[in-house]
């Protein structure tokens, strides 16, 4: 037995006298427990307002007392005209972050890892890190402050060398948005989700680029034989997990970069949601758009981790 | 990368490895000046005259230094009182956030704890499923946390994702370095206090840095359950600046924004880049420090998460 247990807390003895002895232990998780209980089981209890028809004056009460409704609120939102939209721009940018922005990181890390100098590399993952600590509305701030049609560092730039006749409308213009989205979302978080591959990559042992060096190798083939089967099993599990937030879309960005003029390719589903609730106050309407959501989420994870670990025999669960 | 083959590589360097070692440099010299200009871009235009900034062209330093755009914002008392409730959620939210993670971990890192696995799965759970954002506002409705600075440190004090990583950090500490305080009579509690916490001062800094950063960033929080103007924080009127010149872009009559700043010139856009400087400097001063420890702390977090 493990002689940390025997001196505190693995006398034998009964249930009770076990209890008694981690008392304090007891109390800190049990007080867990409880903040978790309200602040994240009570909301998961509240979802059954979405179906039902739900006032805010009845408080939490109202998830039990209020009338049920069936699916009113799901067949409204299919109905509805921005449904077509709000799950177009979700799922668009979702499989366009999914295409462009979890690549990034892994040609980010093997570039990385072709650096010699180790003073350089070190520069470069720290400028790397940085836009990840900052907020979308700096993001965003920094947006208008580089492309800006009216004094946009961008179009300043390129009118004064004559590259274009007029201002771009990066900003303004729908049809750019998602561009803009996917551009924002690679520049913030490349370097920051690079870390991980940047640790899979050293853990590969260095005898296996010898062998390959020896055999000939050049180094695309090296990386291409050597560091990309090295860090397959990181891959597809950083995939899997992104999967998951793959309909949850990002609200902050949503929040920051869309405006009226460029709302029909920048409006997702949290975005909607947040307005048809907290702007417009139709509780039970916005519950079960949200509720949608993340049931797809839940079911791409598993289903996905369930498809994994039959084709790769990597999963997380 | 070992020293054999890196020695080993200066040897047999070919034509091929100066292309592409040119390339590689080239880009990553891409990546840090996109990274790092628009900040640079951002400070010069917040320490210079804004009529001037204005008249646009500046690129490298400022033409006509100045402080006066920081002046104005400091001046005003919605700032000063943002500012205050922004280091004041930052700290408090830090504290209790880094003080109840570090506590159920330590709880949770001792195998005999009963209903270990229970406790597990019960925590663990609200990582993966959530009731989402409307029925949590009810929650908070009722709970008559609206309308509090409560609101912006109470939710978020213990993160799950942070609890499992100190876990896996608890863990590592060898049990002997308990037992003599065990020995001695000490409980749980003070074994806590006196021993487990003052061994994970890499680890709380990290999980502190991970709280710290996302307080001062936040600002939903205050749009959605907030109403009062002196609940707000930094990050709310830098939102409201930066719309406000968006949608103005053309403006740059300070006195229509409200300021009472003509007299200064500092346009409102001059205004926006103090405010951003303003926020990210206590980030840009710290994570750099610290990046030896998260580093660290998102693999042990990836590997069990």
């Amino acid at each position: 037995m493990n002689k940390k247990d025997e001196i505190s807390h693995r006398p034998k003895g009964t249930f009770a006298s076990r209890f008694r002895q981690q008392a304090s232990l007891q109390m800190i998780l049990l007080l867990g427990l409880l903040f978790l209980a309200v602040f994240s089981y009570v909301p998961m209890v509240g979802i059954i307002i979405s179906f039902k028809e739900y006032k805010l004056s009845t408080g939490l009460m109202g998830f039990f007392t209020s009338e049920w409704v069936g699916f009113k609120w799901f067949i409204e939102f299919f109905t509805s005209p921005m449904c077509f939209k709000v799950v177009r721009n979700t799922l668009v940018l979702s499989l366009l972050k999914l295409a462009i922005a979890f690549p990034a990181p892994i040609l980010f890390a093997l570039l990385l890892n072709e650096i010699h100098s180790s003073k350089f590399k070190r520069l470069v993952q720290t400028a790397s890190y940085l836009p990840h600590f900052i907020s979308w509305i700096i993001v965003s701030g920094l947006c208008f402050t580089m492309f800006s049609s009216v004094n946009g560092l961008l179009n300043e730039l390129l009118l004064k060398w004559g590259w274009i006749d007029g201002p771009l409308t990066i900003l303004t213009d729908g049809k750019q948005y998602w561009g803009l989205a996917i551009g924002t979302e690679v520049w913030k978080e490349t370097g920051w989700n690079a870390i991980i591959f940047i640790a899979a990559i050293a853990g590969i042992d260095s005898a296996l680029y010898e062998a390959a060096q020896i055999d000939g190798a050049n180094r695309l083939q090296r990386i291409i034989h050597v560091t990309l089967p090295g860090i397959k099993g990181t891959i597809v599990i950083m995939f899997i997990l992104a999967l998951g937030g793959l309909v949850n879309g990002n609200l902050d960005q949503a929040m920051m970069l869309g405006n009226n003029l460029n709302r029909d390719y920048s409006e997702i589903i949290n975005s909607y949601v947040l307005t048809i609730g907290l702007r417009q106050f139709r509780f039970d309407y916005a519950a079960a758009v949200g509720m949608m959501q993340s049931v797809i989420s839940v079911a791409l994870v598993f289903s996905t981790n369930a498809l994994s670990r039959r084709t790769t025999g990597a999963a997380l669960y | 990368m070992t020293d054999i083959r890196k020695k080993r590589r200066r040897h047999i360097r070919s034509a091929e490895d100066w292309a592409v070692d040119i390339t590689i440099t080239v880009i990553m010299v891409l990546v840090v000046l996109v990274t790092v200009y628009p900040f640079y871009y951002i400070v010069i235009h917040a320490f210079n005259n804004g009529m001037d900034s204005s008249t646009g062209g500046m690129y490298f330093w400022p033409r006509r230094p100045t402080l006066e755009n920081f002046e104005t914002l400091l001046a005003d008392a919605s700032w000063g009182s943002a500012i205050f409730i922004s280091v004041a959620r930052t700290v408090i939210g830090t504290v209790l956030g880094v003080f109840v993670t570090s506590a159920v971990a330590y709880a949770l890192s001792f195998e005999h704890v009963m209903f270990r696995g229970g406790y597990y799965k019960l925590y663990i759970f609200t990582m993966y499923f959530s009731g989402g954002m409307i029925p949590f506002y009810i929650l908070l409705k009722s709970l008559g946390m609206l309308n509090t600075f409560w609101v912006y440190v109470i939710p978020g004090m213990l993160n799950v994702y942070y609890m499992l990583i100190l876990v896996n950090f608890f863990q590592t500490i060898p049990s002997s370095l308990y037992e003599s305080a065990w020995l001695d009579g000490a409980g749980d509690i003070r074994v806590f206090f006196q021993i487990a916490l003052p061994l994970s001062k890499a680890s709380l800094a990290t999980i502190a840095l991970f709280y710290a950063v996302s307080q001062w960033n936040s600002w939903m929080d205050s749009v959605y359950y907030v109403t009062k103007d002196e609940l707000r924080p930094m990050s709310y009127l830098m939102m409201e600046i930066i719309n406000k010149s968006a949608t103005a872009s053309t403006v740059t009559n300070a006195q229509s924004m409200g300021y009472a700043a003509s007299a200064m010139q500092s346009t409102t856009t001059s205004l926006q880049m103090a405010s951003m400087v303003l926020a990210v400097t206590p980030i840009l001063i710290v994570y750099p420090f610290l990046q030896k420890y998260f580093v660290k702390g998102v693999m042990i977090g990836s590997v069990k998460g």
